[in-house]
Protein backbone atom coordinates (compact mmCIF):
# COMPACT_ATOMS: atom_id res chain seq x y z
CA UNK A 1 0.00 0.00 0.00
CA UNK A 2 2.68 2.19 0.81
CA UNK A 3 4.33 2.20 -2.56
CA UNK A 4 0.70 2.50 -4.24
CA UNK A 5 1.27 6.35 -3.79
CA UNK A 6 5.38 7.58 -3.63
CA UNK A 7 4.10 10.88 -5.54
CA UNK A 8 1.56 12.31 -3.26
CA UNK A 9 2.63 15.54 -1.62
CA UNK A 10 3.29 15.25 1.86
CA UNK A 11 0.34 17.09 3.43
CA UNK A 12 -2.46 14.76 1.48
CA UNK A 13 -0.21 11.65 2.79
CA UNK A 14 -0.92 13.33 6.39
CA UNK A 15 -4.29 13.98 5.99
CA UNK A 16 -4.80 10.21 4.75
CA UNK A 17 -3.33 9.09 7.78
CA UNK A 18 -5.68 10.55 9.75
CA UNK A 19 -9.14 10.44 7.87
CA UNK A 20 -10.36 6.48 9.29
CA UNK A 21 -9.35 7.82 12.93
CA UNK A 22 -11.04 11.16 12.34
CA UNK A 23 -13.96 9.69 10.47
CA UNK A 24 -14.54 6.84 12.92
CA UNK A 25 -14.53 9.78 16.02
CA UNK A 26 -16.65 11.97 14.05
CA UNK A 27 -19.34 9.97 13.44
CA UNK A 28 -19.42 8.44 16.62
CA UNK A 29 -18.61 10.32 19.08
CA UNK A 30 -18.79 14.23 17.47
CA UNK A 31 -22.46 13.70 15.89
CA UNK A 32 -23.85 12.34 18.71
CA UNK A 33 -23.16 15.13 20.89
CA UNK A 34 -24.19 17.51 18.69
CA UNK A 35 -27.40 15.63 17.66
CA UNK A 36 -28.08 15.27 21.43
CA UNK A 37 -28.62 18.85 21.81
CA UNK A 38 -31.47 18.98 18.35
CA UNK A 39 -33.25 15.95 20.26
CA UNK A 40 -33.39 18.13 23.28
CA UNK A 41 -35.72 20.43 20.87
CA UNK A 42 -37.65 17.38 19.84
CA UNK A 43 -40.02 15.26 20.66
CA UNK A 44 -39.05 11.26 19.30
CA UNK A 45 -40.67 8.06 20.93
CA UNK A 46 -37.31 6.31 20.04
CA UNK A 47 -39.68 4.13 17.65
CA UNK A 48 -41.58 6.32 15.39
CA UNK A 49 -40.09 7.53 11.41
CA UNK A 50 -39.74 11.09 12.09
CA UNK A 51 -38.90 13.87 15.46
CA UNK A 52 -41.35 16.85 15.95
CA UNK A 53 -39.62 20.40 16.88
CA UNK A 54 -40.88 21.06 20.32
CA UNK A 55 -38.53 24.09 21.15
CA UNK A 56 -37.86 24.48 25.17
CA UNK A 57 -41.01 21.81 26.08
CA UNK A 58 -38.88 19.30 27.13
CA UNK A 59 -36.68 21.51 29.25
CA UNK A 60 -39.52 23.19 30.81
CA UNK A 61 -40.95 19.11 31.50
CA UNK A 62 -37.50 18.47 33.09
CA UNK A 63 -36.68 21.57 34.96
CA UNK A 64 -40.73 21.93 36.39
CA UNK A 65 -42.58 19.01 36.13
CA UNK A 66 -40.14 16.05 36.69
CA UNK A 67 -40.71 14.72 40.30
CA UNK A 68 -37.14 13.20 40.29
CA UNK A 69 -34.83 15.72 38.15
CA UNK A 70 -33.92 17.95 40.98
CA UNK A 71 -33.61 14.97 43.77
CA UNK A 72 -30.77 13.32 40.72
CA UNK A 73 -29.19 16.34 40.19
CA UNK A 74 -28.78 16.97 44.46
CA UNK A 75 -27.66 13.39 44.57
CA UNK A 76 -25.09 14.49 41.66
CA UNK A 77 -23.63 17.51 43.31
CA UNK A 78 -23.42 15.79 46.78
CA UNK A 79 -21.56 12.99 45.44
CA UNK A 80 -19.26 15.03 43.17
CA UNK A 81 -18.69 17.40 45.86
CA UNK A 82 -17.36 13.99 47.91
CA UNK A 83 -16.03 11.92 44.77
CA UNK A 84 -13.24 14.65 44.57
CA UNK A 85 -12.32 15.31 48.18
CA UNK A 86 -12.68 11.32 50.08
CA UNK A 87 -11.01 9.24 47.61
CA UNK A 88 -8.28 11.64 46.95
CA UNK A 89 -7.75 12.82 50.22
CA UNK A 90 -6.90 8.87 50.93
CA UNK A 91 -5.05 8.22 48.13
CA UNK A 92 -2.55 11.31 48.79
CA UNK A 93 -1.66 9.96 52.40
CA UNK A 94 -1.30 6.65 50.70
CA UNK A 95 1.05 8.03 47.83
CA UNK A 96 3.18 10.15 50.79
CA UNK A 97 3.23 6.88 52.40
CA UNK A 98 4.09 4.60 49.71
CA UNK A 99 6.72 7.49 48.69
CA UNK A 100 8.53 7.00 51.93
CA UNK A 101 11.63 3.75 52.38
CA UNK A 102 9.45 0.97 53.72
CA UNK A 103 9.96 -2.23 52.76
CA UNK A 104 7.09 -4.13 50.30
CA UNK A 105 5.87 -0.87 48.95
CA UNK A 106 5.28 -2.24 45.09
CA UNK A 107 3.20 -5.17 47.12
CA UNK A 108 1.39 -2.77 48.77
CA UNK A 109 0.69 -0.31 45.43
CA UNK A 110 -0.38 -3.27 43.21
CA UNK A 111 -3.10 -4.11 46.24
CA UNK A 112 -4.25 -0.82 46.79
CA UNK A 113 -4.41 -0.32 42.57
CA UNK A 114 -6.02 -3.54 42.24
CA UNK A 115 -10.09 -2.26 42.38
CA UNK A 116 -9.44 -0.11 39.40
CA UNK A 117 -8.88 -2.71 37.34
CA UNK A 118 -12.05 -4.58 38.04
CA UNK A 119 -15.34 -4.18 36.38
CA UNK A 120 -16.73 -1.86 38.04
CA UNK A 121 -20.16 -3.89 37.05
CA UNK A 122 -18.41 -6.25 39.26
CA UNK A 123 -17.41 -3.95 41.55
CA UNK A 124 -21.37 -3.64 42.07
CA UNK A 125 -21.91 -7.12 42.36
CA UNK A 126 -19.37 -7.77 44.66
CA UNK A 127 -20.41 -4.85 46.81
CA UNK A 128 -24.24 -5.18 46.77
CA UNK A 129 -23.34 -8.86 47.63
CA UNK A 130 -20.85 -7.94 51.10
CA UNK A 131 -24.39 -5.60 51.41
CA UNK A 132 -26.53 -8.36 51.64
CA UNK A 133 -28.26 -8.44 54.67
CA UNK A 134 -28.71 -11.56 55.50
CA UNK A 135 -25.40 -13.53 54.69
CA UNK A 136 -23.46 -10.37 53.06
CA UNK A 137 -20.21 -9.83 54.44
CA UNK A 138 -21.24 -7.35 56.92
CA UNK A 139 -23.87 -8.76 58.73
CA UNK A 140 -21.67 -11.93 58.69
CA UNK A 141 -18.89 -9.69 60.45
CA UNK A 142 -21.19 -7.86 62.38
CA UNK A 143 -23.09 -11.22 63.77
CA UNK A 144 -19.57 -12.35 64.86
CA UNK A 145 -18.59 -9.21 66.81
CA UNK A 146 -22.18 -9.26 68.78
CA UNK A 147 -23.37 -6.29 67.11
CA UNK A 148 -26.36 -7.59 65.87
CA UNK A 149 -28.13 -3.92 66.31
CA UNK A 150 -25.86 -2.24 63.58
CA UNK A 151 -26.85 -4.61 60.58
CA UNK A 152 -28.96 -2.69 58.36
CA UNK A 153 -30.43 -2.85 55.02
CA UNK A 154 -27.60 -0.74 53.80
CA UNK A 155 -28.66 -0.67 49.88
CA UNK A 156 -32.32 -0.82 50.73
CA UNK A 157 -32.60 2.17 53.04
CA UNK A 158 -33.51 5.44 51.17
CA UNK A 159 -31.32 7.84 53.67
CA UNK A 160 -28.45 5.43 53.32
CA UNK A 161 -28.07 3.89 50.17
CA UNK A 162 -26.58 6.28 48.16
CA UNK A 163 -23.97 6.65 51.09
CA UNK A 164 -23.43 2.59 50.76
CA UNK A 165 -22.87 2.83 47.08
CA UNK A 166 -20.76 5.63 47.73
CA UNK A 167 -17.91 3.25 50.05
CA UNK A 168 -17.55 0.94 46.90
CA UNK A 169 -16.94 3.80 44.50
CA UNK A 170 -14.12 5.07 47.64
CA UNK A 171 -12.67 1.45 47.59
CA UNK A 172 -12.62 1.56 43.31
CA UNK A 173 -10.82 4.79 42.83
CA UNK A 174 -8.56 5.57 45.34
CA UNK A 175 -5.90 3.51 43.50
CA UNK A 176 -6.12 5.68 40.62
CA UNK A 177 -5.28 8.56 41.77
CA UNK A 178 -2.99 6.80 44.20
CA UNK A 179 -0.92 5.85 41.36
CA UNK A 180 -0.88 9.64 39.36
CA UNK A 181 0.07 11.41 42.96
CA UNK A 182 2.83 8.56 42.95
CA UNK A 183 4.04 9.79 39.71
CA UNK A 184 3.69 13.23 40.50
CA UNK A 185 6.28 12.74 43.72
CA UNK A 186 8.61 11.66 41.61
CA UNK A 187 9.33 15.54 40.51
CA UNK A 188 9.49 16.23 43.76
CA UNK A 189 13.28 17.03 44.17
CA UNK A 190 15.25 14.78 47.05
CA UNK A 191 18.16 17.28 47.42
CA UNK A 192 15.61 19.98 48.00
CA UNK A 193 14.15 17.72 50.88
CA UNK A 194 17.17 16.62 51.71
CA UNK A 195 18.59 20.02 52.52
CA UNK A 196 15.72 21.47 54.10
CA UNK A 197 16.36 18.52 56.52
CA UNK A 198 20.18 20.10 57.10
CA UNK A 199 18.80 22.95 57.58
CA UNK A 200 16.01 21.79 60.58
CA UNK A 201 13.36 21.76 58.67
CA UNK A 202 10.68 19.36 60.65
CA UNK A 203 8.37 17.11 58.58
CA UNK A 204 5.67 19.64 58.12
CA UNK A 205 8.08 22.53 57.20
CA UNK A 206 9.26 19.89 54.30
CA UNK A 207 5.59 19.09 53.27
CA UNK A 208 4.04 22.48 53.35
CA UNK A 209 6.92 24.15 51.50
CA UNK A 210 8.55 21.60 49.51
CA UNK A 211 6.60 18.71 48.71
CA UNK A 212 3.18 20.73 48.61
CA UNK A 213 3.87 23.12 45.86
CA UNK A 214 5.90 20.64 43.65
CA UNK A 215 2.52 18.72 43.90
CA UNK A 216 0.51 21.66 42.54
CA UNK A 217 -0.11 20.79 39.21
CA UNK A 218 -0.51 16.74 39.89
CA UNK A 219 -3.14 17.92 42.51
CA UNK A 220 -5.37 19.99 39.86
CA UNK A 221 -5.06 17.49 37.17
CA UNK A 222 -6.57 14.64 39.37
CA UNK A 223 -9.12 16.93 41.07
CA UNK A 224 -10.23 17.87 37.57
CA UNK A 225 -10.08 14.28 36.13
CA UNK A 226 -11.82 13.02 39.19
CA UNK A 227 -14.82 15.23 38.80
CA UNK A 228 -15.25 14.65 35.45
CA UNK A 229 -15.00 10.95 36.24
CA UNK A 230 -17.84 11.21 39.34
CA UNK A 231 -20.09 12.75 36.34
CA UNK A 232 -19.64 9.26 34.53
CA UNK A 233 -20.93 7.07 37.90
CA UNK A 234 -23.42 4.68 35.81
CA UNK A 235 -22.51 1.35 36.02
CA UNK A 236 -22.25 1.30 40.05
CA UNK A 237 -25.43 3.04 40.56
CA UNK A 238 -26.84 0.80 38.09
CA UNK A 239 -25.45 -2.61 39.47
CA UNK A 240 -26.05 -1.77 42.76
CA UNK A 241 -29.50 -0.56 43.12
CA UNK A 242 -30.34 0.54 39.78
CA UNK A 243 -31.39 4.54 41.18
CA UNK A 244 -33.81 3.03 44.34
CA UNK A 245 -35.24 2.91 46.44
CA UNK A 246 -37.82 5.01 45.52
CA UNK A 247 -35.06 7.02 43.11
CA UNK A 248 -32.82 8.05 46.33
CA UNK A 249 -29.80 7.19 44.47
CA UNK A 250 -30.52 8.47 41.24
CA UNK A 251 -28.22 10.14 39.10
CA UNK A 252 -28.41 12.49 36.46
CA UNK A 253 -26.53 10.24 33.55
CA UNK A 254 -28.47 7.03 34.79
CA UNK A 255 -31.85 9.43 35.03
CA UNK A 256 -31.07 10.58 30.93
CA UNK A 257 -30.34 6.95 30.27
CA UNK A 258 -33.71 6.14 32.32
CA UNK A 259 -36.30 8.48 30.41
CA UNK A 260 -34.98 7.96 26.77
CA UNK A 261 -34.53 4.09 26.43
CA UNK A 262 -36.56 2.82 29.29
CA UNK A 263 -39.32 5.03 29.11
CA UNK A 264 -38.94 5.98 25.01
CA UNK A 265 -38.97 9.85 26.05
CA UNK A 266 -35.50 10.55 24.18
CA UNK A 267 -36.38 14.19 24.68
CA UNK A 268 -36.57 15.01 27.80
CA UNK A 269 -33.85 12.65 28.06
CA UNK A 270 -31.59 14.25 25.64
CA UNK A 271 -32.38 17.34 27.51
CA UNK A 272 -31.12 16.16 30.84
CA UNK A 273 -27.97 15.19 28.76
CA UNK A 274 -27.63 18.46 27.61
CA UNK A 275 -27.75 19.66 30.41
CA UNK A 276 -25.09 17.28 32.09
CA UNK A 277 -22.52 18.11 28.76
CA UNK A 278 -22.84 22.00 29.68
CA UNK A 279 -21.79 21.52 33.22
CA UNK A 280 -19.06 19.26 32.08
CA UNK A 281 -17.84 21.48 29.71
CA UNK A 282 -17.93 24.08 31.87
CA UNK A 283 -15.15 21.84 33.84
CA UNK A 284 -13.08 20.99 30.49
CA UNK A 285 -12.99 23.90 29.01
CA UNK A 286 -11.14 26.30 31.65
CA UNK A 287 -9.10 23.05 32.49
CA UNK A 288 -7.90 22.87 28.89
CA UNK A 289 -7.28 26.01 28.62
CA UNK A 290 -4.67 25.76 31.58
CA UNK A 291 -3.37 22.81 30.48
CA UNK A 292 -2.00 24.80 27.15
CA UNK A 293 -0.75 27.70 28.96
CA UNK A 294 1.31 25.16 31.65
CA UNK A 295 2.44 23.01 28.25
CA UNK A 296 3.50 26.58 26.71
CA UNK A 297 5.04 27.66 30.11
CA UNK A 298 7.09 24.19 29.91
CA UNK A 299 8.49 25.22 26.31
CA UNK B 1 16.43 -10.12 56.96
CA UNK B 2 17.80 -8.18 53.89
CA UNK B 3 14.59 -6.84 52.75
CA UNK B 4 14.56 -4.84 56.05
CA UNK B 5 18.33 -3.69 56.21
CA UNK B 6 18.10 -0.04 54.51
CA UNK B 7 14.13 0.14 55.22
CA UNK B 8 12.21 2.60 58.01
CA UNK B 9 15.49 5.63 57.22
CA UNK B 10 14.23 8.47 55.97
CA UNK B 11 15.96 10.46 53.22
CA UNK B 12 19.15 11.52 54.65
CA UNK B 13 19.23 9.90 58.06
CA UNK B 14 20.68 6.41 58.87
CA UNK B 15 18.80 5.58 62.43
CA UNK B 16 15.36 3.48 62.19
CA UNK B 17 12.48 5.68 62.26
CA UNK B 18 9.70 4.94 64.55
CA UNK B 19 7.36 7.16 62.97
CA UNK B 20 7.78 5.14 59.85
CA UNK B 21 7.36 1.50 61.20
CA UNK B 22 4.16 3.07 62.55
CA UNK B 23 3.14 4.14 59.14
CA UNK B 24 4.07 0.82 57.84
CA UNK B 25 1.82 -0.93 60.14
CA UNK B 26 -0.98 1.25 59.24
CA UNK B 27 -0.97 0.70 55.85
CA UNK B 28 -0.01 -3.57 55.86
CA UNK B 29 -3.99 -3.06 58.21
CA UNK B 30 -5.86 -0.94 55.56
CA UNK B 31 -4.51 -3.21 52.53
CA UNK B 32 -5.41 -6.17 54.42
CA UNK B 33 -9.26 -4.33 54.70
CA UNK B 34 -8.15 -3.34 50.51
CA UNK B 35 -7.75 -7.04 49.92
CA UNK B 36 -10.71 -8.60 52.18
CA UNK B 37 -13.18 -8.67 50.04
CA UNK B 38 -11.45 -10.01 47.17
CA UNK B 39 -10.82 -13.42 49.54
CA UNK B 40 -14.57 -13.09 50.89
CA UNK B 41 -15.51 -13.16 47.16
CA UNK B 42 -12.99 -16.39 46.35
CA UNK B 43 -14.32 -18.10 49.58
CA UNK B 44 -18.02 -18.16 48.78
CA UNK B 45 -17.40 -18.96 45.29
CA UNK B 46 -15.81 -22.57 47.05
CA UNK B 47 -18.62 -22.77 49.58
CA UNK B 48 -22.19 -24.61 48.94
CA UNK B 49 -25.09 -22.69 49.97
CA UNK B 50 -25.60 -24.08 53.42
CA UNK B 51 -22.03 -23.42 54.10
CA UNK B 52 -22.22 -19.75 53.46
CA UNK B 53 -25.14 -19.55 55.46
CA UNK B 54 -23.53 -21.90 58.05
CA UNK B 55 -20.14 -20.68 58.39
CA UNK B 56 -18.19 -17.16 59.48
CA UNK B 57 -17.29 -14.68 55.89
CA UNK B 58 -13.90 -15.72 56.64
CA UNK B 59 -13.80 -19.37 57.15
CA UNK B 60 -11.90 -20.75 54.60
CA UNK B 61 -14.25 -23.08 52.53
CA UNK B 62 -14.04 -26.82 53.11
CA UNK B 63 -16.28 -28.18 50.81
CA UNK B 64 -14.29 -26.94 47.86
CA UNK B 65 -17.51 -26.67 45.90
CA UNK B 66 -15.66 -26.56 41.84
CA UNK B 67 -19.40 -27.23 40.88
CA UNK B 68 -20.18 -23.95 41.05
CA UNK B 69 -18.15 -22.76 38.70
CA UNK B 70 -19.58 -25.06 36.56
CA UNK B 71 -23.00 -24.16 37.08
CA UNK B 72 -22.32 -20.61 37.06
CA UNK B 73 -20.53 -21.03 33.53
CA UNK B 74 -23.47 -23.01 32.03
CA UNK B 75 -26.02 -20.33 34.01
CA UNK B 76 -24.58 -17.36 33.14
CA UNK B 77 -23.94 -18.40 29.32
CA UNK B 78 -20.35 -17.51 30.20
CA UNK B 79 -19.23 -19.33 26.42
CA UNK B 80 -21.24 -16.78 24.54
CA UNK B 81 -20.10 -13.76 26.87
CA UNK B 82 -16.43 -15.10 26.81
CA UNK B 83 -16.06 -15.52 22.75
CA UNK B 84 -17.99 -12.07 22.33
CA UNK B 85 -15.94 -10.46 24.67
CA UNK B 86 -12.74 -11.93 22.98
CA UNK B 87 -13.86 -11.15 19.66
CA UNK B 88 -14.94 -7.71 20.29
CA UNK B 89 -11.58 -7.02 22.66
CA UNK B 90 -9.19 -8.29 19.98
CA UNK B 91 -10.55 -6.56 17.01
CA UNK B 92 -11.39 -3.53 18.79
CA UNK B 93 -8.13 -2.87 20.66
CA UNK B 94 -5.30 -3.51 18.05
CA UNK B 95 -7.22 -1.74 15.49
CA UNK B 96 -7.88 1.00 18.09
CA UNK B 97 -4.51 1.67 18.75
CA UNK B 98 -3.12 1.56 15.11
CA UNK B 99 -5.47 4.11 13.67
CA UNK B 100 -4.85 6.45 16.68
CA UNK B 101 -0.99 5.43 15.86
CA UNK B 102 -1.50 6.88 12.07
CA UNK B 103 -3.56 9.81 13.13
CA UNK B 104 -1.04 10.80 16.10
CA UNK B 105 2.03 10.08 13.73
CA UNK B 106 0.83 13.07 11.10
CA UNK B 107 -0.50 15.40 13.62
CA UNK B 108 2.84 15.20 15.44
CA UNK B 109 5.10 14.85 11.96
CA UNK B 110 3.26 15.68 9.10
CA UNK B 111 3.16 19.74 8.46
CA UNK B 112 -0.42 19.95 7.37
CA UNK B 113 -2.98 22.98 7.28
CA UNK B 114 -5.41 22.47 10.33
CA UNK B 115 -3.31 20.05 12.44
CA UNK B 116 -3.39 22.47 15.69
CA UNK B 117 -7.16 22.32 15.88
CA UNK B 118 -7.62 18.76 14.70
CA UNK B 119 -5.47 18.03 17.32
CA UNK B 120 -7.33 20.63 20.22
CA UNK B 121 -10.94 18.59 18.99
CA UNK B 122 -8.92 15.32 19.74
CA UNK B 123 -7.94 16.32 23.40
CA UNK B 124 -11.25 17.41 23.65
CA UNK B 125 -13.03 14.22 22.89
CA UNK B 126 -10.43 12.69 25.85
CA UNK B 127 -12.70 15.01 28.35
CA UNK B 128 -16.16 13.87 27.08
CA UNK B 129 -17.77 11.10 29.29
CA UNK B 130 -19.65 9.19 27.26
CA UNK B 131 -22.22 7.87 29.85
CA UNK B 132 -23.67 11.03 29.52
CA UNK B 133 -25.59 10.77 26.28
CA UNK B 134 -26.12 7.06 25.84
CA UNK B 135 -29.30 7.46 24.13
CA UNK B 136 -27.91 9.73 21.43
CA UNK B 137 -24.84 7.07 20.43
CA UNK B 138 -27.92 4.22 20.50
CA UNK B 139 -29.96 6.69 17.81
CA UNK B 140 -26.69 7.14 15.63
CA UNK B 141 -25.61 3.46 15.94
CA UNK B 142 -29.17 2.36 14.97
CA UNK B 143 -29.44 5.01 12.10
CA UNK B 144 -26.44 2.31 10.54
CA UNK B 145 -28.92 -0.58 10.95
CA UNK B 146 -26.14 -2.12 13.60
CA UNK B 147 -27.66 -2.56 16.40
CA UNK B 148 -26.93 -5.83 17.97
CA UNK B 149 -24.12 -6.75 15.86
CA UNK B 150 -20.36 -6.58 16.36
CA UNK B 151 -19.59 -3.59 14.54
CA UNK B 152 -22.36 -1.44 16.06
CA UNK B 153 -20.21 -1.88 19.44
CA UNK B 154 -16.60 -1.87 17.74
CA UNK B 155 -17.03 1.62 16.26
CA UNK B 156 -18.39 3.49 19.51
CA UNK B 157 -16.01 2.05 20.98
CA UNK B 158 -12.82 3.57 18.81
CA UNK B 159 -14.69 6.76 18.36
CA UNK B 160 -14.66 6.97 22.69
CA UNK B 161 -11.00 5.41 22.48
CA UNK B 162 -9.31 7.32 19.90
CA UNK B 163 -8.94 10.94 21.49
CA UNK B 164 -6.92 9.98 24.83
CA UNK B 165 -4.50 7.32 22.37
CA UNK B 166 -3.96 9.82 19.92
CA UNK B 167 -3.29 12.49 22.83
CA UNK B 168 -1.02 10.01 24.20
CA UNK B 169 0.96 8.95 21.02
CA UNK B 170 1.26 12.40 19.96
CA UNK B 171 3.48 13.31 23.02
CA UNK B 172 5.27 10.16 21.88
CA UNK B 173 5.94 10.79 18.67
CA UNK B 174 6.91 14.34 19.10
CA UNK B 175 9.63 13.52 21.15
CA UNK B 176 11.46 11.10 18.66
CA UNK B 177 14.57 13.13 17.26
CA UNK B 178 14.68 14.45 14.32
CA UNK B 179 17.47 13.19 12.77
CA UNK B 180 15.58 9.73 12.48
CA UNK B 181 13.13 10.40 10.19
CA UNK B 182 14.94 13.53 7.94
CA UNK B 183 17.47 11.08 6.65
CA UNK B 184 14.86 8.62 4.95
CA UNK B 185 12.69 11.62 3.85
CA UNK B 186 15.69 12.70 1.98
CA UNK B 187 16.23 9.10 0.56
CA UNK B 188 12.46 9.47 -0.94
CA UNK B 189 10.29 7.37 1.58
CA UNK B 190 7.39 8.26 2.22
CA UNK B 191 5.19 9.35 5.09
CA UNK B 192 3.55 5.65 4.80
CA UNK B 193 6.81 3.88 4.92
CA UNK B 194 8.59 6.16 7.48
CA UNK B 195 5.49 5.75 10.06
CA UNK B 196 5.43 1.61 9.40
CA UNK B 197 9.39 1.21 9.06
CA UNK B 198 10.62 3.67 11.88
CA UNK B 199 7.83 5.09 14.18
CA UNK B 200 6.10 2.06 14.75
CA UNK B 201 8.96 0.50 16.21
CA UNK B 202 10.35 2.29 17.92
CA UNK B 203 7.28 3.05 19.75
CA UNK B 204 6.73 -0.02 20.49
CA UNK B 205 6.96 0.66 24.50
CA UNK B 206 4.05 3.24 24.31
CA UNK B 207 1.98 1.16 21.74
CA UNK B 208 1.87 -1.87 24.27
CA UNK B 209 1.07 0.18 27.37
CA UNK B 210 -1.68 2.06 25.73
CA UNK B 211 -2.87 -1.84 24.13
CA UNK B 212 -2.69 -3.46 27.49
CA UNK B 213 -5.00 -0.49 29.12
CA UNK B 214 -7.57 -0.44 26.28
CA UNK B 215 -7.57 -4.61 26.36
CA UNK B 216 -8.83 -3.78 30.10
CA UNK B 217 -10.90 -1.03 29.65
CA UNK B 218 -12.48 -2.51 26.55
CA UNK B 219 -13.71 -6.01 28.72
CA UNK B 220 -14.96 -4.11 31.21
CA UNK B 221 -16.93 -1.81 29.49
CA UNK B 222 -20.55 -1.97 30.45
CA UNK B 223 -22.81 1.44 29.57
CA UNK B 224 -22.31 1.45 26.08
CA UNK B 225 -22.83 -2.44 25.63
CA UNK B 226 -25.90 -1.76 27.31
CA UNK B 227 -27.41 0.23 25.25
CA UNK B 228 -26.38 -1.16 21.67
CA UNK B 229 -25.94 -5.11 22.49
CA UNK B 230 -29.70 -6.03 23.39
CA UNK B 231 -29.79 -9.51 22.21
CA UNK B 232 -28.47 -12.15 24.87
CA UNK B 233 -26.39 -13.95 21.94
CA UNK B 234 -24.06 -10.58 21.40
CA UNK B 235 -23.57 -9.80 25.01
CA UNK B 236 -20.54 -9.40 26.79
CA UNK B 237 -18.94 -10.09 29.75
CA UNK B 238 -20.27 -7.42 32.04
CA UNK B 239 -23.81 -8.08 30.51
CA UNK B 240 -24.09 -11.44 31.54
CA UNK B 241 -22.51 -11.13 34.97
CA UNK B 242 -25.35 -7.89 35.59
CA UNK B 243 -28.18 -10.28 34.29
CA UNK B 244 -26.49 -12.82 36.53
CA UNK B 245 -26.87 -10.78 39.47
CA UNK B 246 -30.70 -10.04 38.99
CA UNK B 247 -31.52 -13.79 38.47
CA UNK B 248 -29.77 -15.71 40.66
CA UNK B 249 -29.00 -13.51 43.62
CA UNK B 250 -29.33 -16.26 46.26
CA UNK B 251 -27.20 -19.19 44.65
CA UNK B 252 -23.93 -17.24 46.55
CA UNK B 253 -21.75 -19.46 45.54
CA UNK B 254 -22.40 -19.59 41.94
CA UNK B 255 -23.10 -15.86 42.15
CA UNK B 256 -19.67 -15.36 43.22
CA UNK B 257 -18.27 -17.80 40.93
CA UNK B 258 -19.58 -15.97 37.92
CA UNK B 259 -17.92 -12.82 39.78
CA UNK B 260 -14.73 -14.58 39.58
CA UNK B 261 -14.70 -15.82 36.25
CA UNK B 262 -15.97 -12.17 35.12
CA UNK B 263 -12.79 -10.22 37.03
CA UNK B 264 -10.31 -13.05 36.20
CA UNK B 265 -8.99 -12.10 32.64
CA UNK B 266 -8.34 -8.80 33.52
CA UNK B 267 -7.02 -8.98 37.08
CA UNK B 268 -4.19 -11.59 35.27
CA UNK B 269 -3.47 -8.92 32.63
CA UNK B 270 -2.89 -6.60 34.88
CA UNK B 271 -0.79 -8.45 37.42
CA UNK B 272 1.34 -9.35 34.20
CA UNK B 273 1.87 -6.52 33.12
CA UNK B 274 1.17 -3.97 36.09
CA UNK B 275 4.35 -1.22 34.48
CA UNK B 276 2.62 -0.99 31.53
CA UNK B 277 -0.38 0.33 33.42
CA UNK B 278 1.19 3.24 35.11
CA UNK B 279 3.26 3.80 32.00
CA UNK B 280 0.07 4.64 30.15
CA UNK B 281 -2.21 6.58 32.94
CA UNK B 282 0.30 8.53 34.26
CA UNK B 283 2.09 9.86 30.87
CA UNK B 284 -1.04 11.16 29.72
CA UNK B 285 -2.16 12.60 32.80
CA UNK B 286 1.20 13.73 34.98
CA UNK B 287 4.21 15.71 32.56
CA UNK B 288 7.56 14.52 33.13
Amino acid sequence: MAKAFPSLRPQTQGYLLIAPALAVYALFAVYPMLNVVWMSFSAWNGLSPTSRFVGVANYRAVLTSDPVFWGALTNTVYWTALAVIVPNVVAFGLALALNQNLPGRSGLRVIFYLPVIIASIAVATIWKWMYDPFFGLFSNLLTTWGLTDFIGDWLGDRRIALWSVFAAYVWQTVGFAMVLFLAGLQNVSTTLVEAARIDGAGRWDVFRHVTLPAMKPTITVVFVLSLINSLKAFDIIYGMTGGGPAQSTQMLAMWAYTQSMQLGDFGKGAAISVILLVVTLAIVIPYLRWMQTQSEASK
Amino acid sequence: MTLFAQAFRPVGSNRVDPLLVALWIGLILLAVIWIAPFVFIVFTSLKSNASVMGTGAFAPPTDLAFDNYVAAWARGNFSTTVFNGVLITFIKVPLGVFLSAMAAYALARVPMRGSRPLFLLCVFGTMIPFQVMLAPIFQQVNAFGLINTYPGIILPYLAFGIPYQVFILHGFFSSVPKELSEAARIDGASHFTIFRRIFLPVSLPALSALFILDFVATWNEFAMALVILQDPRKWTLPLGLMTFQSQFQSDYGQLNAAIVMTVLPAAIVYLMFQRYFVAGLTAGAVKE
